[in-house]
């Protein structure tokens, strides 16, 4: 079995790959308006449009990668890397620099890495394999097992401090549980005590973290932090009204009351700049994105393909329903991106590459099956 | 691989399928429920709210309106003024900023920072933060110097109203000073650093002056920068309005008084303009507009001469004898005399167990009206008193304007006071009695006028029985707020009395006699304190806080300009000589043009810019003795 065949090239799901560019493509041009700032009569844009261009060419690379090994390879090194994630997280605190008052990342020299984002990963490979075994549905004692490999990652990533990743890892093994499913009675049961036990968390929480929560709750009693946030996040939302301010005349952002525009909020200067009616488009073509990759879980040749084409789709999924919860001001400020809307270099690479895998998942099922 | 492949679930789950096909089916409603909530059905509000974010709208100042005395002089101007600011984002290093600035200024540091904590919350960031309200050129050399060294720092050009004359109009003008709080929420059309009057005339048309303020709309992007602005009303300047005070007139009051305490009042009979309306003693206008210190403030407030009380409008003092001219109409109005009539003067008048006496020990002996009248006999007038009652002495006091408001548009002017039975009972729960009928015939006891009030009673006298309303603006229609009940022949009785008061040789008033000038007047003296025995041995030397007030209220008449003149002098002793000079002195001003003027005042006025001025006034003195009414003054 040659990693690449040319029969392959038949197979490989071009509606996922469309959709993906069609996203990729709004996020970049959306990204060059909300690069933008007004200076006296003109407009000077900063290079972070350029930038994802060069990171999408890197991560094309990445998805060409993933696309062309035997995935079903990455089920032995599942464990060999979750521990490689838990030393390097454990590194963290004593070796890692400290940006922004976080200290998330290990200096390599020629570049920086968060051993946070691998941390995603390797939960998403462990989580697959774990339960693409499992006989059954799980009781009380797999899923605390499960929950447990997963929760250990995840304190570390939340006391860097990085609330929004830590969270995703937790949430994207949360989904692949549900994915495999757990027993009925157990279901109930926690479903009763999850919102009881949730408060609880509060008191782990940072300062900053709990202002944001009640900011969310109440965005009056902090009108210059984030509750200032959340604010000119809807007003830029919201007076897009029905079509938009235009390409490139979203006064929100580009005066620069919409904070963290290129970033967490970018999916705000689509919505001021294009209206509801681009929302909508965007909208649904996450939907579309998300439903071809549900598809190619549901289509899967075995069990372990299908549970890491889930473990992507709950990778996108939590990270789009919370940046646009958030930037709708439905959920607290948390720092996750919008996939392809949101600049950020690594995770371009990281969304292009898993989607590599995806599309390699999808491709060798006909492979297999002509076998 | 074989033994992956192999493995239990050769399906991938059912119910996972159905969840994640769930999950994308509730993200999208979710969102696009809450998207056309936000856009579409909160759209409008949101705009709104961006707009805001958006746009400012700025206020562009609006020059006040000059000031002019009825020649065209100039009184108040606005003048470029240079202030110290300070930008809080450009500075580094904000205490030791200070610091500097104190020590090229000479400010102690306590008080900057004062003023710093005190505006900090008003100002914006990149804003300048006012310090120095007033710059002069020695400080700004030195700081344009030094400011490159020190980033922050800046010095701004101001416009600031500019008082020419500064002590000799405060009364009249009043001052501009910095809106305050109260101020602004009850004017919305008043920002922080916008002037208002405060007092006088500056006050009392300050809408007029003030003009319209421009606006424009100016871009800003989140830290207040602007990036682009468009005008959308032009600045209306402040209207320029000229007075009817006489600065000549004016300055010449200020000049006989001066080293005194008192007022002057010079009125146009017909139509109530006011050609001088002076109080001594004064302060500069000046002070108050570049922001006064507290302790400027508490010795202007301390001053036991009181200079900032117009004591035209707000002095209240027994009339005196000036009084006897009120009882005099009265008693005509009411036929309760007859002007042949005679009555003895003894000296002194018993009723009960007191004894009311003359001003002349032994007495004017056989007086008849005019007689009483020229030469002030208290007796005659203790009698008239008994004769009329209070209640017919206060209700034609009240027709003539005494004891309410004038009318004339200064600030918190006084009413005064003229008492009646009720009033009385009202006040001491006490009955009137008949002795203070006397009390009140020539004017002591309770009566307390003002200048201004006298002068527009003698005015009505002349003018028959018109009360106007004093105007401080030139050209404007008479006010005849009320009419006093005084036939033309009663008018002809009392104003040959009053001539004969300065031309008889037993006149009080001889001293007001002016060549060629129909001159009528009355003194008047107004106690202070009721005099003992021993004062009253002391004679000429009593202590000045016991010296009677000196009043003369007279007019003066050549073909057909007339003018009532009031003087009114603290503590003057004897009416005539008291208050004559004064009102001789105006008299020569306004119908001989005979002036021995001062040099001009120019305190609070020392740069060479008022050069100009000062040439312009003395071009305008000659003028005096052929001035004619101003339109709408005629007779």
């Amino acid at each position: 079995m040659s990693p690449i065949d040319r029969r392959m090239l038949y197979h490989v799901n071009w509606a996922l790959v469309g959709v993906m560019g069609a996203l990729f493509l709004i996020g970049v041009l959306n990204l060059y308006s909300a690069s933008g700032v007004r200076v006296g009569e003109g407009v000077s844009v900063e290079p972070y449009y350029q930038k994802q261009v060069i990171w999408g060419v890197i991560g094309l690379f990445g998805l060409v990668a993933f696309m062309s090994f035997d995935y079903r390879r990455l089920s032995a090194v599942a464990w060999p890397l979750y521990a490689v994630t838990l030393l390097l997280l454990l590194a963290v605190p004593f070796l890692g620099k400290t940006i922004y008052g976080a200290r998330r990342w290990l200096d390599f020299g020629l570049f920086s890495f968060q051993p946070s984002e691998l941390a995603k990963f390797s939960v998403l490979l462990l989580g697959a394999r774990i339960l693409s075994v499992e006989p059954e549905r799980l009781d009380l004692k797999r899923l605390a097992y499960i929950l447990g490999l997963g929760l250990l990652p995840t304190l570390m990533i939340i006391k860097q401090p990085d609330l929004g990743t830590g969270m995703l890892v937790l949430l994207l093994l949360g989904g692949l549980i549900l994915y495999r499913g757990i027993r009925p009675w157990l279901f109930r049961s926690l479903c009763v005590l999850v919102p009881v036990l949730l408060p609880l968390a509060w008191f782990g929480l940072k300062d900053y973290q709990k202002r944001r929560i009640l900011a969310f709750l109440d965005p009056a009693t902090d009108p210059l932090g984030s509750g200032y946030h959340i604010l000119q996040s809807e007003i830029a939302m919201g007076s897009g009204r029905i079509f938009g301010k235009g390409f490139m005349a979203g006064t929100q952002s580009q005066l620069r009351f919409l904070p963290e525009k290129h970033t967490d909020f970018a999916v705000a200067v689509l919505g001021e700049e294009w209206g509801f009616f681009g929302m909508m488009v965007l909208l649904t073509l996450f939907c579309a994105f998300l439903y071809q990759i549900a598809i190619v879980a549901r289509d899967a040749k075995d069990p372990f393909d299908s549970y890491l084409a889930a473990g992507v789709f709950f990778y996108f999924f939590w990270q789009v329903l919370i940046n646009m919860g958030m930037v709708l001001g439905l959920m607290p400020v948390v720092g996750v991106p919008l996939p392809f809307i949101s600049y950020g270099g690594s995770a371009t690479l990281v969304n292009f590459s898993l989607l590599g895998l995806v599309l390699n998942i999808s491709m060798r099922r006909f492979l297999f099956k002509s076998n | 691989m074989k033994n992956l492949h192999s493995g239990y679930g050769q399906e991938p789950p059912r119910m996972g399928v159905g969840l994640l096909q769930f999950l994308i089916f509730g993200l999208f409603c979710l969102f696009a429920v809450r998207l056309w909530y936000l856009q579409i059905h909160l759209g409008q509000v949101f705009l709104e709210k961006s707009r805001n974010n958006q746009l400012r709208t700025e206020y562009i100042f609006a020059p006040r309106g000059f000031l002019r005395d009825r020649n065209g002089e100039l009184l108040a101007v606005n003048e470029p003024a240079f202030v110290l600011g300070l930008v809080r984002e450009d500075c580094d290093d904000i205490p030791a900023t200070l610091n500097k600035i104190s020590e090229w200024t000479g400010i102690p540091l306590e008080r900057l920072k004062d003023i710093y904590a005190r505006n900090k919350p008003k100002v914006k960031l990149f804003e300048p933060l006012t310090l120095v309200p007033d710059l002069d050129f020695e400080h700004i050399a030195k700081i344009e110097g030094g400011s490159l060294r020190w980033p922050g720092v800046e010095i701004l050009s101001r416009t600031r109203r500019k008082y020419i004359y500064g002590h000799l109009l405060s009364h009249v003008l009043g001052y501009v000073a910095e809106a305050n709080e109260a101020e602004m929420q009850a004017d919305p059309s008043l920002s922080l650093g916008d002037f208002v009057g405060k007092q006088g005339l500056e006050n009392s048309l300050d809408v007029r002056l003030r003009g319209t303020k421009g606006r424009r709309m100016i871009e800003v992007d989140v830290s207040g920068r602007r990036l682009s602005e468009e005008l959308q009303r032009e600045p209306k300047a402040g209207e320029e309005v000229f007075l009817s005070i006489d600065l000549g007139l004016q300055q010449l009051g200020h000049k006989v008084l001066e080293g005194k305490a008192g007022s002057v009042v010079v009125m146009d009979p017909d139509t109530g303009e006011i050609y001088a309306l002076v109080s001594e003693p004064s302060y500069d206008s000046n002070t108050f507009t570049t922001g006064l210190s507290s302790a400027q403030w508490a010795e202007l407030r301390d001053n036991p001469m009181h200079p900032l009380q117009n004591r035209a409008t707000q002095g209240v003092y027994p009339p005196g004898s000036v009084f006897k001219l009120l009882m005099a109409a009265d008693a005509l109005h009411e036929n309760a005399i007859d002007p042949k009539e005679t009555v003895q003067c003894t000296g002194e008048l018993a009723l009960g167990n007191h004894v009311f006496r003359c001003w002349k020990k032994g007495g004017h002996g056989t007086v008849n009206f005019q007689r009483a009248l020229v030469e002030s006999c208290d007796t005659y007038f203790y009698k008239l008193g008994m004769k009329l009652g209070v209640d017919r002495i206060s209700s034609y006091a009240k027709l003539a304007g005494l004891g309410a408001l004038t009318g004339i548009d200064l600030p918190h002017e006084k009413t005064g006071l003229i008492p009646s039975r009720e009033w009385k009972l009202k006040r001491f729960g006490v009955r009137w009695t008949k002795g203070e009928d006397l009390n009140l015939a020539i004017g002591q006891g309770y009566t307390g006028t003002t200048p201004l009030q006298i002068a527009r009673l003698v005015a009505a006298l002349i003018n028959g029985g018109k009360i106007l309303k004093p105007q401080l603006m030139r050209g404007i229609a008479p006010v005849v707020q009320s009419t006093l009940p005084l036939t033309q022949e009663h008018a002809a009785i009392l104003k040959r009395a009053m001539v004969a008061t300065v031309e008889d040789p037993h006149g009080t008033c001889r001293r007001a006699l002016t060549p060629g000038v129909v001159v009528g007047a009355k003194t008047g003296s107004a106690q202070v304190v009721r005099l003992t025995d021993d004062l009253k041995r002391m004679g000429d030397s009593v202590p000045y806080k016991y010296r009677d007030h000196a009043w003369m209220a007279g007019f003066g008449e050549r073909g057909n300009r007339r003018f009532v003149v009031v003087a009114m002098v603290e503590h003057g002793m004897h009416g005539a000589s008291g208050a004559g000079p004064v009102v001789k002195a105006m008299l020569n001003a306004l119908f001989l043009g005979k002036k021995e003027l001062p040099p001009r005042d120019v305190e609070g006025a020392e740069r060479p810019a008022e050069a100009a001025a000062r040439v312009g006034v003395d071009a305008v003195e000659p003028q005096f003795p052929d001035v004619s009414h101003e339109p709408g003054g005629a007779q």
